[in-house]
């Protein structure tokens, strides 16, 4: 059953892609940044994915330390690992904006500062979960830490706010510098379809650290026959 | 001694070697470059990660099989 779901999302998400890739390249050029602007379409997808995975990451988190269930430690290392893939495409694909539109690579303000401190965050958690052996040890350092990650989420989130910063102001829910219409409904469309693939994405994770999980109880009865 | 007189001749050369349309057709190619890398390197992210999810699935599928015909075998002993 799961395996078909996971299927027909993955069909939904192809057709949503290529057909937003279509509606995407009608589009016209923005009047300043010129056909760049388009990486858009795929930089806040996938960050707006990214940081509603540490959400429900956190969320896993502090149900495992109150229930002791380990399926909310599976689900919390699936939805992050998934969610570093996802925060590697905002960066990378920010930083190729960033040398077309301002010149350079990189710049160390503070929303891509916040940004990568987050990745180097949540690739910690990875690190840590891999440094321990014992199960129930290994997931309550790992639901500990993810909590502290998560802090820097609403930093990464507000920064733009906050500071004094370079990188450009939300299209979304902001009065300033808002998308037309239809470049709105392209975004959304577009979200959607990154959202559906880091769901399937994340099913697939989940599946495999429950099939790992049962590997090390298989082990540990060969081990004790 | 002649640098009256050259001002003006240099500064016209100078103008006509600044194009602006070549300029333009130059910005207009960084700028569409920029946007073919960033999509590819969105997608081969992605693509390396479902990849790297495939691998690991091979992986695990294969261990579970070994662990679980070396049970079986454990318990016909």
């Amino acid at each position: 059953m799961r395996q078909k779901v996971i299927v027909v999302m993955l069909a939904l998400v192809a057709i949503l892609l290529a057909r937003n890739l279509y509606t995407i390249s009608m589009l016209p050029d923005e009047m300043r940044q010129g056909q760049i602007f388009r990486i858009i379409y795929f930089h806040v997808p996938a960050a707006a994915a990214a940081m509603t995975g540490s959400a429900v990451a956190l969320v896993a988190s502090v149900l495992f330390l109150v229930t002791k269930k380990f399926q909310y430690d599976a689900l919390a290392v699936a939805v992050t690992e998934v969610g570093l893939a996802f925060l590697a495409v905002n960066l990378v694909t920010g930083s190729i904006w960033a040398h077309v539109i301002w010149g350079v690579w990189w710049a160390w303000d503070p929303r891509l500062t916040s940004a990568l401190i987050c990745w180097i965050l949540y690739a910690g958690y990875m690190i840590l979960r891999q440094a321990l052996e014992e199960p129930t040890q290994r997931a309550t350092f790992a639901a500990v830490y993810s909590i502290f990650a998560f802090t820097d989420v609403p930093i990464v989130y507000f920064s733009i706010r906050w500071w004094r910063t370079i990188h450009p102001q939300p299209v979304f829910f902001s009065k300033e510098g808002a998308f037309p219409p239809d470049w709105s409904r392209a975004l959304a469309v577009n979200m959607v379809a990154m959202f559906l693939l880091y769901a399937v994405l994340t099913m697939i994770r989940l599946r495999q650290e429950q099939t790992q999980r049962e590997i090390d109880y298989l082990r540990r009865t060969v081990h004790a026959i | 001694m002649y640098t009256h007189t050259l001002t003006p001749v240099v500064a016209f050369l100078l103008q006509a070697d600044v194009d602006p349309i070549r300029d333009e057709i130059g910005r207009l190619q960084r700028n569409f470059q920029g946007l073919i890398w960033g999509f590819v390197a969105a997608w081969v992210i992605l693509a390396g990660y479902t990849l790297m999810l495939t691998f690991r699935e091979r992986k695990i599928s294969r261990e579970m099989e070994r662990l679980k015909s070396m049970v079986e075998e454990s318990e016909k002993k």
